[in-house]
């Protein structure tokens, strides 16, 4: 099944066309890893798609149901998270605190007693334990260093619930025992049955985690496939050796 | 008989009335990035809602019009918020416009109070005289102590607002980052919404307080605005602490200012120590 698909999406930005009538599907529970060289609109793709930057042209569908457009503001709704390349905390509070102001239930009581407390509290020590930031709970995010930012940016989309993960370069710039934690991550979330879209450069990190491949130049679709058969195709081969 | 004791009782009463004004100033900065002029309005406004009740149900608690006031106040501004500010919002105004619309909406809401009570001078106590403690030295009046209590309990309410509850939190999210705070499934309009109605409340207190303690005016609010917003830039714009910070700085340097030349050069202290900060400091006391 297809929980994400796009129609002949575009996004220009005056003069570029970052996405050039790019129809592909996601499918529903699995890994998909999207690749391409530099500039080739995988971020434009999740900006699109978590409403960030409006598109331009074409249709996009989530679980089947086309949406007009797809705003900041819905996509939670449409249980739909991501990180960012360049990572975007809530920088003046705590580590825990970014995670709490999402756990927590948002409604008019609610935000004025922070119920359920102890439950998200629960919560929130769970998924800093599992990316190794409990120790520095307490630390605003803004202090942190690259990679435990990296982390606590997974950590907080984890605490959203949702079903579709978009990671845009998660790997980038770890070491290699925080490249494990997210590993981790990845694999957890494929076990329980999410949709994970994941952009990535490094092929291993992609053989050894990724289902399927959408491979992107240009803003276009250049292949899309079960990962070990895209990936040795010509196209995409020349695509990476002619960068 | 030394002067300092009145002058330092004077400077925290002017702190107090300038932090009620910028304590939501800032508030309202912090989540929506822009200089709502229209703040000041909303104090005028508070000011003559409880004029108005007062005036019109003889013998009504002096405690229950005022409430009644604040809350006006608080509905005034959400309801702001939600007709024009948010309108814009939604047609990706820049800031400069939000400001140049607040400031349309001041003189709006300035106008109508002088068509319904006149531009003439308004006391809110009905002539009766304040009772005036004597404190180390000081006359104060019992507004001032009042006017002084509010705005140290009010800030260190805001401050606990944002720091311990969920509204709290959601307001610093959209503070750092409204973007990401939508995407994480915050309802930022909302939270939006509450920061108009809570910042305009306190102001419209300030309002009041000033109805009570010098009396009411519809120009009141451009005064009383100019100093909130000096406070906010002097003390730091968007946080509690540079309000009440900003607030006690401005109060004390415009009282202290005047201590050997005459009171009219109060502004002109008050706008140095702008130009000053600003050109010195600009990030204010405290840096956000
Ligand atoms: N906000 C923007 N304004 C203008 N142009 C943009 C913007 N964002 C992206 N672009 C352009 O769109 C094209 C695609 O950029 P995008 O960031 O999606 O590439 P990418 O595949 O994520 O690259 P990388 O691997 O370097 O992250 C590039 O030419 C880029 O310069
Ligand atoms: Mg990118």
């Amino acid at each position: 099944m297809l929980i994400l698909e796009t129609k002949d999406l575009s996004k220009r930005y005056d003069g570029v066309a970052a996405l050039d009538g790019l129809s592909l599907g996601i499918e529903a529970g699995a890994v998909t890893a999207v690749i391409g060289p530099n500039g080739s609109g995988k971020s434009t793709l999740v900006n699109v798609l978590s409403g960030v930057a409006p598109k331009t042209g074409g249709r996009i569908a989530v679980s089947g149901v086309a949406l007009g457009r797809i705003t900041a503001s819905d996509v939670a709704a449409y249980g739909i998270t991501r990180t960012f390349q360049e990572v975007r905390l809530f920088n003046q509070m705590n580590v825990m605190e970014n995670l709490l102001v999402v756990l927590t239930e948002k409604n008019v009581f609610g935000a004025i007693l922070e119920r359920h407390a102890e439950k998200h509290a629960r919560r929130a020590e769970e998924l800093l334990r599992k990316v190794n930031l409990w120790e520095k709970r307490s630390e605003l995010a803004g202090g942190l260093s690259y990679g435990q930012r990296k982390l606590l940016e997974i950590a907080r989309a984890l605490a959203s619930g949702a079903d579709i993960y978009l990671f845009d370069e998660p790997f980038a710039g770890l070491f290699p025992e925080m490249v494990k934690i997210v590993e981790g991550v990845l694999v957890e979330l494929r076990r329980e049955g999410k949709t994970v879209v994941l952009i990535e450069h490094n092929m291993d990190l992609i053989r050894a985690l990724a289902d399927r491949v959408v491979v992107l130049d240009g803003g276009k679709l250049l292949a899309e496939g079960a990962t070990a058969a895209t990936l040795g195709r010509r196209e995409v081969l020349e695509a990476y050796l002619g960068e | 008989m030394s002067i300092l004791p009145q002058l330092i009782a004077n400077s925290l009463i002017a702190a107090g009335t300038y932090a009620l004004i910028a304590l939501g100033f800032n508030l309202i900065y912090a989540a929506t990035k822009f200089f709502n002029l229209a703040h000041g309005a909303m104090a005028t406004a508070g000011g003559y809602a409880a004029f108005f009740l007062l005036q019109s149900f003889v013998g009504i608690n002096v405690v229950l019009a005022a409430a009644l006031g604040v809350l006006f106040a608080g509905l005034l501004g959400w309801a702001l918020d939600r007709a024009v500010y948010r309108e814009l919002r939604k047609r990706k105004a820049s800031n400069t416009v939000l400001l140049v619309a607040s400031l349309g909406v001041f003189t709006v809401i300035q106008a109508v109070i002088a068509m319904i009570f006149t531009s003439q001078f308004q006391t809110l106590s009905g002539g009766a005289a304040d009772s005036v403690y004597q404190i180390g030295g000081a006359a104060v009046t019992e507004t001032q102590v009042i006017m002084i209590a509010a705005a140290v309990a009010i800030a260190a309410g805001l401050g606990l607002l944002l720091k311990k509850t969920l509204l709290g939190k959601e307001v610093r999210a959209v503070s750092d980052d409204e973007e990401v705070a939508k995407i994480v499934g915050i309802n930022t309009e909302r939270v939006i919404g509450w920061v108009f109605f809570i910042g305009s409340a306190i102001a419209g207190l300030g309002g009041i307080l000033v109805g009570f303690d010098t009396g009411l005016q519809p120009t009141m609010g451009m005064s009383l605005l100019l100093r909130g917003v000096i406070a906010s830039i002097v003390g730091g714009v968007g946080t509690v602490y540079g309000a009440a910070a900003g607030a006690l700085l401005l109060g004390f340097v415009e009282n202290f200012g005047i201590w050997k030349i005459s009171g009219e050069w109060k502004d002109a202290i008050a706008f140095s120590l702008l130009i000053v900060f600003l050109v010195f400091r600009p990030q204010g006391i405290f840096k956000r």
